[in-house]
């Protein structure tokens, strides 16, 4: 099965990902041969996904929860040490297309 | 230098060396080797020379473990307080995080040196290491090869005496895979083994932290540190496994060793000439050798892909350029600032990966890949317990192929997937491997063979590993320890 340029552009606002066109038609091909060895798992299930009893990966176990309690937080002026920050938020430039009456 | 942890611990301790002359040794190696080898992207002397210091103070008190004042090395996606972690990624650039990872802070309280970050597949996405933002590490054995991926850097710090040890990762094989490159010990423990809480994820149900030694000694020293459980990992066991460092006692025999010969289909045939002298060597010495099928092998590449990229591109979902790391600079909304920052961050085989893994969740090939693959991961898991009902452990080669040339399989991204099929079977079964090195091919690069176990008993991989170090004569100029 081949993979075609709207379904590669789909995948891409999905993942919230941009590709130059050049980037784009390199991307096609590899895509391609990258499925194709996706594919290679259907060739090896014996029967349907009617067999599918469960999603979750059998190993993790989670018979044992913590308590549920109340821990003190991470610093908040550590947590924005690392961007732009403003009066304890996340900051981020007002854009043209966003709306000001928030 | 290229002294085990054992012998620097003994001088530590003895006071015939201080930690801080140690810490400048090794940072001189740095100095000296690193401009070559490419092993470290962010060094912290100033810290570590601190950390020293305090390691003095601990071992004058005479509270230090064996690894108090030992200077190693983390893998660049274990999250350190304060100190630059970016996942060999331009979206994490400048990354400083505002916690320790649970590995960092065991070992900061027994008293470690931290001497840097060290380089990596970006987002531990690859086999070669080359996906790093900061250009590739180098094969100390020989630098037109590569040191093997992702925990690349690591392997190297440690092969060119640039680091006592180091900590990487394992998603898919990335730290037993470059310590078979680079000549050295890795171990990639049980899932859950170890707490993943500080680790930046790529695969949850997969990424497993281990150490990066010298000798087998050494890995079973700190894993014996990391291990444990931790309430901020929720896969995190409870398991208790006693005194690992007692159960070496080098005894094999009687233990049954597994050989499937699935794992040596296509394997190069000076490894897999190496790895089936030492299975001979440990049947001289009265192990039984049992010959098992795992039919299941061929399937787990795409099953690994599949679960790896689908985990991978929910986790790297949170990319915005918000939080931290890159933001891009001119944008028209936040919309288009999330899509700028993320296509100028990330690499072409992160991309990849998340492309893929968003392929197999989307409507209409969920069932088909990622439900399907769920179900092989249960079928392979129970392959391998039906396996260690009847052996001990299993033997197999660590990779088809010694360290490849630098950009040899650089062209096709499906070609590089391939060269993982030694390792991705451990991960996908969430049991523990180590990787020794079992000699030299022709070139002159070193060998790696796996010791895979069942779950929770690395102290059995450990001490088959420990009778071939000691018996396997496989010296330093052959990848393996001096002894």
């Amino acid at each position: 099965m081949s993979i075609t340029k709207p379904e590669i552009l789909k995948l891409a606002n999905l993942a919230k990902l941009r590709f130059s066109d050049e980037e784009l038609d390199r991307f096609i091909s590899e895509f391609d041969q990258i499925i194709a060895f996706a594919d290679t798992i259907n060739q090896s299930v014996e029967g349907g996904t009617d067999e599918i009893r469960s999603v979750s990966s059998p190993l993790v176990s989670h018979e044992e929860l913590r308590e549920d309690e109340v821990l003190p937080s991470l610093p908040n002026e550590k947590i924005l040490s690392n961007v732009e920050g403003e009066n304890g938020f996340f900051s981020v430039k007002r854009s043209k297309n966003e709306r000001s009456d928030f | 230098m290229r002294e085990v942890i054992f012998e620097l611990s003994n001088k530590l301790r003895k006071g015939d060396i201080s930690s801080v002359e140690l810490t400048k040794e090794y940072i001189r190696s740095i100095e000296e080797t690193n401009p070559k080898i490419n092993a470290y992207v962010h060094s912290t002397f100033d810290y570590a020379l601190d950390r020293a210091k305090n390691a003095d103070d601990m071992l004058k008190e005479g509270k230090g473990s064996l690894l108090c004042g030992v200077p190693m090395t983390l893998k660049d996606n274990i999250c350190t307080d304060g100190l630059e972690t970016t996942c060999c990624s331009r979206i994490l650039d400048g990354y400083r995080p505002y916690y320790d990872a649970t590995v960092w802070e065991k070992l900061k309280n027994h008293g470690a040196v931290l001497l840097g970050k060290t380089n990596m597949d970006e987002f531990a996405m690859g086999s070669t290491s080359e996906t790093s933002c900061y250009g590739p590490p180098l094969n100390p054995r020989n630098t037109d090869h590569v040191t093997g991926g992702s925990s690349g850097g690591g392997a190297a710090a440690v092969s060119a005496n640039m680091a006592a040890y180091a900590l990487g990762s394992d998603t898919g094989g990335s730290i037993r895979q470059p310590a078979s490159f680079c000549g050295i010990v890795g171990l990639k423990p049980t899932y859950g083994a170890v707490s993943r809480y500080g680790l930046i994820a790529y695969g949850s149900s997969l990424d497993q932290i281990g150490p990066l030694t010298l000798s087998v000694m050494d890995a079973a020293i700190v894993f014996d540190v990391i291990k444990g459980f931790d309430n901020r990992d929720q896969t995190s066991s409870k398991h208790d496994y006693g005194d690992i460092i007692k159960a070496f006692n080098g005894d094999i025999k009687g233990k049954k060793i597994g050989v499937a010969q699935e794992y040596f289909d296509g394997i190069n045939n000076e490894i897999k000439s190496r790895v089936l002298d030492a299975i001979k060597l440990f049947e001289r010495n009265g192990a039984e050798i049992i010959d098992i099928k795992l039919p299941q092998l061929k399937q787990a590449l795409p099953v690994y892909y599949i679960l790896a990229c689908a985990e991978a591109s929910s986790n790297l979902g949170r990319y915005d350029g918000i939080r931290y790391g890159h933001r891009t600079t001119f944008y028209d909304s936040i919309e288009d600032m999330i899509y700028k920052t993320r296509s100028e961050g990330f690499g072409m085989e992160v991309k990849r990966r998340i492309m893929l893994g968003t392929y197999v969740l989307s409507s209409g090939y969920y069932d088909a890949y990622y439900k399907k693959a769920c179900i092989i991961r249960e079928q392979i898991t129970k392959g391998f317990d039906d396996i260690f009902n009847k052996c001990d452990v299993l033997i197999a080669p660590t990779a088809p192929d010694t360290a490849f040339p630098l950009n040899y399989k650089g062209q096709s991204p499906v070609d590089m997937y391939l060269s993982d099929i030694c390792t991705v079977p451990v991960n996908i079964a969430g049991i523990p491997a180590v990787s020794i090195p079992c000699g030299i091919d022709k070139k002159g690069l070193p060998i790696g063979m796996q010791i895979i176990g069942k779950k929770f008993d690395e102290a059995a991989i450990l001490n088959m590993a420990y009778f071939y170090e000691q018996n396997g004569n496989v010296g330093i100029e052959q990848g393996g320890m001096a002894l």
